[in-house]
């Protein structure tokens, strides 16, 4: 029954998702286009959250991919559709070398060197004048899809069905056993044959990968890249809060999340201009300090109270 | 059959040596104590030869390959499994998920088959109702859960880290039956650690004895519990 109705409601979603661009006009797609993007991130940082390690890397990957797809299409005369999986599959190898290197960390380390990366590769772009633009950045001659606003609403909810998938495999396959095990106990892990480097490598990868293609679609929906825009802070943050605000370890947390945080900003955005900024700090706070399980972990505890109170 | 041997297994830790010079092996079928007082080394021991940590000297032979430098997961496919003292359920994962990690992990089994081989396991060591979480399970219900998904290495030589500690009488005796019978169907090699020397007694064919890092007796339980060395580690110099 339980599952049923949850099957239901996602169907509708679903459905809703697809012809939302039939329903309502351009700005309405636009913040619908900003809060799929946020939650794809979000999820994909949950991902790699379901082993234990927090990464303060996405903007990071997330900006890489946007360099990879601009100048792609830029320097390397890419197609711009083939330049969104290139993007993927550049940040997915950086990924893949950086894991090797950093995968050992654990903790705070893990978390301190991830916030780093971001870092150091937009300082690099920053500084390869010629090549990137640097500080400038730079502007493709048009947009992807001939800038129709169905159309990158459309792209961006391809790539969040990615992100979707990808977190959905995740729960349902190996990688749910091997990440929780990892989690909770890497010593009792081992003893039951995982190989924990590989499967957090393998996780990196994909998550980055993931990160990287959103990159893509972003400068590829509008058409420009600066340091200073794709590799925001807001790239890391944004997702991490709401991840924690809808219930982490899951994939509905994140969606959850990012509509009702996406749709507080809209509105917040109209009311204190740049005070959606606080409105987010002050909620990460309340979230870590009084439901450290989100939304998601808060209805799951109702539920359990409930059925407890039935004889 | 020897199933594991070292030689001269020695591990330090800074200036402490916690094993020191460790020459052992256990065989087939047999249930092996291992007993000392309170930081003997035991649980080093343990540590060492499941790849948990490395040692500083010494070799570790299994099936008469050399695992000495081998991490622990790769020992765990090849069949060495343990269970922990301090017991770890995976939150988050049900009784029979926990036990299929075992299966999943260190026998490459899909998760179906891993299922239903775990839910065979389960029922053969007598616990029930397997999609509880683990926050609902009774303290010997998790130690059955400890054993079963050590037992889902399909291990050949098994580690009982204090899987008795903290049960009454009657529990105790269940888990001694439980941990006889599946070792003898199994062929199992099992080395346990326990500090109730009735268990020791009850269930191991031959005992060594660790003070102080050191093999200092080996042998049947009846004949090494007499032997002075072992009387006087245990009760101190004065006894």
């Amino acid at each position: 029954m339980n599952r049923n109705l949850a099957r239901i409601l996602a169907v509708v979603a679903g459905v809703l998702a697809v012809t939302l661009p039939a329903l309502v006009g351009a700005y309405p797609l636009q913040v619908a286009r900003n809060i799929m993007m946020y939650m794809a991130l979000a999820i994909t940082w949950d991902m790699l959250l379901r082993s234990g390690q927090i990464s303060f890397g996405i903007a990071g990957l997330f900006g890489l991919g946007a360099y990879a797809s601009i100048l792609g299409v830029l320097r390397g005369g890419m197609p711009s559709w083939l330049s969104i999986p290139f993007a993927a599959i550049f940040s997915g190898a950086a990924a893949f070398l950086i894991g090797l290197a950093i995968l050992r960390l654990r903790s705070t380390y893990f978390s301190i060197v991830t916030m780093a990366l971001g870092e150091i590769f937009r300082i690099v772009i920053h500084n390869l004048h010629d090549f990137t633009g640097g500080p400038e950045g730079v502007v493709l001659q048009g947009v992807i899809l001939g800038g129709d606003a169905g159309k990158l609403y459309w792209l961006t909810l391809a790539g969040l069905a990615v992100a979707l998938g990808a977190s959905f495999w995740f729960e349902k396959s190996k990688f749910h056993f091997a990440l929780t095990a990892i989690r909770n106990n890497e010593t009792s892990a081992k003893s039951s044959g995982v190989n924990i480097f590989n499967w957090l490598l393998l996780t990196f990868v994909i998550t980055s990968a993931i990160q990287g293609m959103l990159g893509g679609i972003f400068v590829q929906s509008y058409g420009f890249a600066t340091p200073d825009t794709v590799f925001s802070a807001d790239f890391t943050l944004l997702p991490l809060a709401i991840a924690l605000l809808g219930g982490i370890h899951s994939t509905v947390g994140p969606i959850l999340g990012a509509i009702l945080l996406g749709l507080a900003a809209e509105w917040l955005k109209l009311q204190i201009p740049y005070g959606h900024l606080i409105v987010y700090g002050i909620i990460i706070i309340i979230v870590i300090l009084f439901m450290p399980q989100g939304l998601l972990g808060l209805a799951r505890k109702t539920v359990r109270a409930a059925d407890r109170r039935k004889p | 059959m020897t199933k594991l041997k070292t030689k001269g297994l020695t591990r330090r830790f800074m200036g402490l040596v916690a094993v020191n010079n460790v020459s052992f092996t256990m065989d087939e079928g047999e249930i092996l104590g291992i007993i000392g007082p309170n930081g003997a080394g035991k649980t080093t021991f343990i540590n060492l030869v499941s790849g948990i940590i490395m040692p500083s000297e010494g070799k570790i032979e299994y099936k008469g390959r050399d695992i000495t430098y081998l991490p622990a997961h790769e020992r765990a496919r090849m069949g060495i499994a343990r269970t922990y003292q301090l017991i770890h359920p995976l939150e988050n994962l049900s009784l029979i998920e926990n036990v299929m990690v075992g299966s999943i992990f260190a026998r490459g089994n899909g998760l179906k088959a891993a299922r239903a081989k775990s839910t065979e396991l389960c029922g053969e060591l007598g616990l029930k109702d397997l999609d509880r979480d683990t926050s609902r399970l009774t303290i010997l219900e998790i130690k059955k859960m400890e054993i079963a998904r050590a037992l889902a290495n399909e291990p050949e030589v098994l580690f009982l880290d204090e899987v008795m500690a903290g049960l009454n009488a009657d529990e105790t005796k269940d888990l001694i039956a439980t941990v006889q019978k599946i070792a003898k169907e199994r062929k199992l090699a099992v080395g346990v650690v326990e500090h109730v020397m009735g268990v020791i007694r009850e269930l191991t064919h031959r005992v060594i004895v660790l003070e102080a890092g050191e093999l200092i007796a080996e042998g049947p339980y009846e004949e090494v519990s007499k032997n002075p060395r072992v009387v006087e580690a245990y009760l101190g110099g004065a006894a």
